[in-house]
């Protein structure tokens, strides 16, 4: 367990850096890189669903369609934007202008020369035709595009727009002569390294090689076969060598490590834990900062990250871990809530008058262990709380009723900080996670951090955003914890990369083989 | 003419129930709080005016009466609409599970019919033997050891320590656990009913007149117990088209059953309702088929 409060500044981003680091050194074992890879056989990886067939009507994480589809440019491991199917691209100074250089001798699977023509033709596709996600937020701000000859693309905005660049690392390029084209794509024709084969929703797909990827030799293998089952228990098909790559809970990693045949991988990108308040509809005493406060102070942030990641837990106060550009480390070093302190809430709570054993809290959560933990945290300053655990929908739901108090919850890997900060916003998706927060005062500090060119002041826009989140008690960050896998030995070559995405720009599914 | 009647009095009630049951579907999965742009949404990439925007899209903003009237069109003309969440045709979804769970209820099925009958018949023939403690000992199994229970078990032993099986697609272990816990369902009501018969007038008879044993429990008494087989296994049967979901799921086999349960937990409207009209007209059917069976084997009722 790291506790970086304990245990000072210099260790606390030695561990947090060791974490990245070994994450790299276990997937390849000593000499394994150096190996001349071996041509063949079926990787059987579990990661995320596929919904759909068309990748640019996704609304949620993706981690399938990336082996077939790419994109202008892809989430490098330390998360930034980095060129892929654009061999370069360049932003002008006052961030109107992106000008993307389109790599040659990229062919669709239906055999088609890549040219800035098609790639016009998605982005204007996905602003026309596409109503939710990710994209159809960013393409509100884009003007034109332009492709003005086979191998320049130009985007032209409205207005600044920081997160552009990691968001098209989603918006997939894909032959306008796909079929579905014109409504749902129903046979996407992509220029990844495996094409969309036979898909059988919520079982599997099966995506054999492209024989003429533009990747140097690659892919070595023959094919890749996604299970896509919902609630299957991945760690027993792993370790029986059904499936070569999947994912790992906490408390299957001891059986799945002593099998000896599993090494354990994690996403670049961390799942931040928090919990929220109600701040779309307080309720009294709730709707008291002061009484928030006193709340607060009865998380003991360590011993909740220790169980829910144990060892891997990182304490902190911030929406991403140490060693991100957009960390502070003063902030962190600040964080009034690194330790409980029950005298210290005890005395507010007098102070504004609340009588905890006259207040029943309302907590809703998902049906996770974690939450209970942060009831019975809660419990100690005397407070009466009725727990509703809920299942996915069942929560969002509830949630989207703000009748409730207090919620301990957590989110996943995404492409770019934007997309956590946007959850506070009023008009932002999905805010319920979140309380609901409608502030005009933070919707100015992101909107301003996202207008922003320059990344030294646009990351302080962030900085005074998330200070203001803390300042008011809507959202407390208790640490980060990794996404788990478990990738069998025999696999080699494979890396995941900064989220759930199995191929991207240097890395995955295209670099990985099977030891004969 | 009386038969006549009778199946038309079946078929009469069998569209009824199906009409019944599909309203009472369609209505009761809309009563169920959320739809598929919320489990869409959980992913937290919609806003909610994209959520808004989507819900009219998919056409879940018309009245239920409109929804309704249309997918009973679209069934009437053979299409089941389209899957919510992964906008394909449910039919092909539905036509993707139903082979599966076919081979795996009709499997498990002649297992647990070939074995309750092979032990039925010894315990009776042999009334001291092991034979009679077996058939307490699957019953008493299928009562008490739920399927998922042994099925981990069988993953344990055949796929993590003896490495004979996969755990994905493996379709032995689900056979042999539905199989015994069909057995065990089928074999204590056989076993009685073959008992009691063995103290029949006529079984009398045929032991005065020196038949072999064996051929009196086949000839003579097996035949009288049918209804009672005949029974059990159209009820057994009905429930396995239905979808063995804990076997599915564990083997991960793409049946009706987690067909079912993952068009539920996504609240994919035109998918559950094809697949339970599904399972309504086969179990229907199943029971009529049982009936008809019956009404063959043993007229008695039909005086």
């Amino acid at each position: 367990m790291i506790n970086p409060y304990e245990i000072g500044r210099r260790t606390l981003l030695a561990a947090s850096t060791a974490l990245l680091l070994a994450s790299t050194a276990i997937v390849l074992p000593t000499g394994a890189a150096a190996d001349e890879p071996v041509r063949g056989g079926v990787l059987r990886i579990a990661t995320l669903g596929l919904d759909t067939a068309d990748p640019h009507r996704h609304t949620g994480s993706i981690g399938v369609q990336q082996v077939y589809v790419e994109a202008l440019t892809s989430i490098a491991p330390d998360g930034s934007a980095v060129p892929w199917l654009a061999e370069s691209f360049d932003v002008s100074d006052d961030g109107l202008s992106y000008t993307f250089r389109i790599r040659d001798g990229v062919t669709f699977h239906n055999g088609d020369s890549l040219t800035a023509e098609e790639v016009r033709a998605n982005f204007e596709r996905v602003r026309q035709n596409v109503e939710g996600g990710w994209l159809a937020s960013a393409m509100q701000f884009t003007e034109t595009f332009e492709a003005p000859d086979d191998n320049t693309f130009v985007v032209t905005m409205n207005a600044p727009y920081a997160p552009f660049l990691n968001l098209i690392s989603e918006l997939w390029i894909l032959s306008p002569n796909s079929p579905g084209w014109d409504e749902t794509i129903t046979q996407p024709i992509g220029t990844g390294p495996f094409t969309f084969g036979e898909w059988t929703p919520n079982v599997s797909l099966m995506a054999p090689a492209f024989e003429g990827y533009w990747d140097g030799d690659r892919p070595y293998l023959d094919a890749v076969e996604f299970d896509l089952h919902d609630g299957a228990d991945q760690s027993l098909a792993l370790r029986s060598g059904d499936l070569h790559i999947g994912r790992v809970s906490r408390d299957q990693l001891p059986m799945v490590e002593a099998d000896g045949n599993i090494a354990i991988q994690n996403l670049k990108d961390t799942t931040w834990f928090f919990w929220s308040f109600n701040n779309r509809s307080p309720n009294p005493p709730l709707d008291n900062v002061r009484v928030r406060e006193a709340i607060t102070y009865a998380l003991d942030k360590s011993a909740y990250m220790d169980f829910i990641a144990g060892e891997q837990g990182i304490v902190t106060n911030q929406m991403v871990i140490p060693g991100n550009f957009h960390f502070d480390e003063a902030l962190h070093e600040g964080d009034a809530h690194a330790a409980p302190n029950l005298e210290l809430a005890r005395q507010i709570l007098e102070e504004e008058g609340v009588d905890p054993s006259a207040v029943t809290l309302q907590v809703v959560s998902w049906q996770r262990p974690y939450a209970e933990v942060a009831v019975q945290m809660v419990r100690e300053l005397g407070f009466e709380i009725e727990h509703a655990a809920l299942d996915d929908l069942g929560a969002q739901q509830r949630l989207g009723q703000y009748d409730w108090d207090l919620a301990p919850m957590a989110s996943g890997p995404r492409a770019d900080v934007f997309l956590r900060f946007v959850r506070m916003m009023s008009d932002g998706p999905n805010p319920v996670l979140w309380g609901g927060v409608q502030d005009e005062e933070y919707d100015r500090l992101v909107s301003a951090a996202v207008a922003e060119a320059d990344p030294e002041r646009r990351r302080q826009h962030y900085l005074d955003a998330w200070q203001m989140v803390m300042d008011n008690y809507w959202t407390v960050v208790t640490g980060h914890a990794p996404t788990l896998f478990g990738v069998r030995n025999e696999v080699l070559g494979f890396e995941f990369g900064f989220t759930f995405g199995p191929h991207y720009a240097g890395g995955g599914l295209a670099h990985a083989w099977l030891a004969e | 003419m009386t038969t006549v009647l009778t199946v038309l009095w079946h078929l009469t009630r069998a569209a009824t129930l199906i009409a019944g049951i599909t309203i009472l579907v369609f209505l009761l999965v809309r009563v169920v709080p959320g739809d598929v742009v919320d489990v869409l949404a959980i992913e937290g990439g919609l806003t909610d005016a994209q959520a808004e925007a989507l819900r009219a899209n998919l056409g879940l903003t018309v009245s239920w009466f409109d929804q309704f009237r249309a997918w009973c069109i679209g069934v009437l003309q053979g299409d089941f609409g389209e899957s919510l969440r992964f906008r394909v045709p449910a039919a092909d979804l539905l036509w993707h599970a139903i082979p599966v769970t076919l081979r795996l209820a009709a499997a498990s099925l002649l297992l647990g019919f070939v074995l309750a009958v092979s032990v039925s018949l010894l315990a009776t023939l042999r009334p001291q033997s092991v034979f009679v403690s077996l058939v307490d000992a699957l019953n008493i199994w299928s009562i008490s050891v739920p399927t998922f229970c042994a099925g981990l078990v069988g993953i344990l032993v055949f796929s993590l320590w003896l490495g004979w099986l996969p755990v994905l697609g493996n379709f032995l272990v689900p056979v042999i656990i539905l199989g015994v816990d069909a057995a065990g369902q089928i074999v204590k009501p056989l076993h009685e009913e073959m008992k009691e018969l063995g103290t029949a007038a006529y079984v009398r008879t045929a032991r005065a007149k020196g038949l072999h044993p064996l051929r009196i429990v086949i000839v003579h008494v097996l035949p009288a117990a049918a209804p009672v087989l005949l029974a059990m296994t159209g009820l057994i049967a009905a429930s396995f088209i239905g979808g063995a979901l804990t076997m599915e799921v564990l083997f991960g086999l793409p049946g009706v059953g987690s067909l079912a349960f993952n068009a539920i937990n996504g609240r994919d409207y035109p998918l559950i309702q094809a697949v339970v009209l599904f399972l309504a007209v086969s179990v229907i059917l199943i029971n009529f088929a049982t009936d008809l069976a019956h009404r063959l084997i043993d007229p008695r009722p039909e005086r």
